[in-house]
């Protein structure tokens, strides 16, 4: 440590010395600073994801636990990742879907967890929530309405442009049933079928949207007359007035996973979180905010039967559905994420 | 100018390397090393090899990104000239009033967030837009589609980058001495011929320059083509960013940062021999 009086009363070099050691410490001072608070960083959507989390998750959680919570966006499965090689964290948990999941704990890049309920886990994700990609369309378009995945291939039938999101796991399973495929019989993945399939709807889509904003947004103005939307950004374009749309039938339904960052300094609240995060009362509320579909059965008695009409899970809605299967998806959804890119950019 | 910091040089030899320090640690810190890294990235992640560079190199939707890469970014160049090299002349040319209204709307673009930018363009050639509005009044009935395609990505970016054509070309033209197009008009030069032979090689300095940077920024593009192209349209950035986000391929998106970076600075470095990069920025 350097004196006060030699600080004051500085030889040139020294001076430089201590204003670098200071630009220096002022730099680091985030990492210092939150290594000392215990704060526990939660990486959210951002939006009304987050609102829906600091309502029904995080302020009760700070209540309970007396634990301080701030947020970090957007989700970001690379920076889990970059997070674990650097040793410098951003967030201490945060939410994936089934196929990242996998990966994920494959690399070893987040923590093991126990089952806070019954079935409620699955490669150390907990499951939390489920949301659905769901056909919708533009009422002012099309008089009769699509009903299935075929529907939305049928480019005689219904003209018009389509979009679908450029997420290979996700649209390949799409494509097998417009191409006939049952239900039981997607899983393990024809790939070589899938992409026959697309090459027949390629022309027709306009948009191969990448950001769940982005998917609300061409609905609602109407520059895509049919697409393959979650059922949450669905639900946006129907309160914003758009006239619009939708079905449950053949809606692909994707689980999302509460992960703890590996090796966070914060472990132990982190858990803490994730345990509170898929308890009963507090999911049924933050599903009901977010418009997902809770995914912990003792969540159902806090649901009312207006709000789970809205919900993939309900069971009226859920019969329609149906489930990706990530364990027995049949290609190793990188591999098959290559494949999508090198098709869709040609 | 020169010469005087040659004579502070001399006398204290020490002074301007404090000065430039700061930044010299922060250069090293914030730019150096983190470039360094993604290099080391490049050859070691997932395992130690090249295999992202022979990925990079061969894989037809590499290759076909890179070279959509370089032509768009050739023709955005283009598409800059053309648009702006008439504006500059019209802001040299004119009366100072005008000349400052002109400079004033393309600033006013230029300092406007690209976000901003590239959004409007969404709204503005939308199927429910204006564009599409005025053309179904003109009684067109096979409307065209222009948001997400080739085209709408093209115009936004040219729209993006055109001030930087303009304000290069400009500065070079407001600087040409008035009695060189007095001469040689006197010497009989006129119309095409004075143009040819005199206006245009006094400007090229400025065509340069701004034909390099337009290129250089546009090869990097990221978020305009995502959001009004399609996929066929893609730029390498987009691609990397796509690669690092979805499947945590580090090393190939290291590997293609590194090609890009290597073949930019072939470009800036054959654009120093014929001009000069001290002169890039006027």
């Amino acid at each position: 440590m350097t004196g006060i009086k030699t600080f004051l009363m500085p030889d040139r070099r020294r001076f430089l010395k201590t204003a670098g050691a200071v630009v220096t410490a002022s730099l680091a001072a985030p990492y210092i600073v939150r290594a000392q608070e215990k704060i526990l960083y939660i990486n959210t959507w951002g939006g009304p994801w987050e609102i829906a989390a600091k309502t029904h998750l995080i302020d009760p959680f700070t209540k309970e636990t007396g634990i301080q919570v701030k947020t970090v966006s957007p989700v970001s499965f690379a920076k889990l990742a970059q997070q674990v090689k650097t040793g410098t964290y951003e967030f201490d948990v945060t939410t994936l879907g089934g196929g990242e999941l996998v990966r994920a704990n494959q690399a070893g890049i987040i923590e093991q967890l126990k089952a806070p309920y019954e079935g409620g886990l699955f490669e150390n994700g907990v499951a939390s929530h489920a949301f659905a990609t769901v056909l919708a369309w533009r009422t002012d378009k099309y008089k009769e309405e699509p009903k299935t995945w075929a529907d939305f291939w049928n480019v005689e039938k219904f003209p018009g442009s389509r979009s679908l999101q450029r997420y290979a796991s996700r649209v390949i399973p799409i494509a097998l049933l417009a191409d006939g495929v049952a239900v039981k019989d997607l899983y393990p993945l024809d790939v070589d079928r899938a992409f026959k399939s697309l090459n027949k709807i390629k022309k027709h889509v306009r948009v191969w949207w990448t950001a769940g904003a982005q998917s609300t947004q061409i609905l609602r103005d109407g520059e895509v007359d049919m697409i393959g939307i979650w059922h949450g950004r669905y639900f946006e374009a129907e309160k914003a007035g758009a006239p619009v749309g939708m079905t449950w039938n053949q809606g692909e339904i994707e689980r999302a996973y509460w992960v703890v960052a590996k090796k966070t300094p914060n472990l132990e609240n982190a858990k803490k979180f994730v345990e509170f995060a898929t308890s009963a009362k507090p999911l049924a509320g933050f599903s009901k905010a977010a418009d997902y579909g809770a995914l912990n059965p003792a969540s159902n008695e806090f649901v009312s039967a207006d709000d789970a009409k809205r919900m993939p899970t309900s069971p009226a809605n859920y019969k329609l559905t149906f489930e990706q299967d990530m364990a027995n998806f049949g290609i190793d959804p990188a591999e098959l994420a290559e494949r999508f890119e090198e098709w869709v950019a040609s | 100018m020169g010469m005087s910091l040659s004579r502070l040089t001399e006398k204290t030899n020490i002074w301007p390397w404090l000065l430039l320090a700061p930044l010299g640690i922060y250069m090293l810190v914030f730019f150096v090393v983190p470039l360094a890294d993604v290099a080391i990235m490049s050859v070691t992640d997932p395992r130690v090899s090249l295999a992202n560079y022979q990925k990079v190199l061969t894989g037809a939707l590499y290759q076909r990104v890179f070279i959509n890469t370089f032509l768009t970014a050739a023709f955005v160049t283009l598409c800059c000239l053309a648009v702006g090299y008439p504006l500059a002349y019209l802001m040299a040319h004119s009366k100072p009033r005008t000349a400052m209204l002109i400079l004033l709307l393309v600033t006013m673009s230029f300092w406007t967030s690209f976000l901003v930018r590239t959004y409007s363009w969404m709204v503005l050639l939308g199927n429910n837009g204006p564009l599409i509005a005025f053309l179904q009044m003109m009684g067109i009935e096979q409307l065209p589609q222009l948001l997400f395609t080739r085209f709408s990505s093209t115009l936004a970016m040219v729209h993006i980058l055109a001030p930087y054509m303009i304000m290069n070309i400009f500065s070079v033209m407001k600087k040409i001495d008035p009695a060189l197009i007095r001469s040689a008009e006197s010497l009989g030069a006129k119309g095409w011929s004075l143009f040819r032979h005199v206006y245009l090689p006094l400007t090229a300095p400025g065509i340069a320059n701004g034909s390099v940077l337009v290129f250089v920024i546009c090869l990097g593009f990221y978020v305009t083509p995502v959001l009004l192209g399609s996929p066929r349209e893609q730029m390498i950035a987009g691609l990397i960013g796509h690669q690092i986000d979805e499947f945590l391929a580090f090393g190939l998106g290291s590997a293609m940062a590194m090609v890009l970076l290597f073949v930019t600075l072939i470009i800036l470095t054959i654009y120093h021999r014929r001009f000069g990069l001290d002169k890039l920025w006027g």
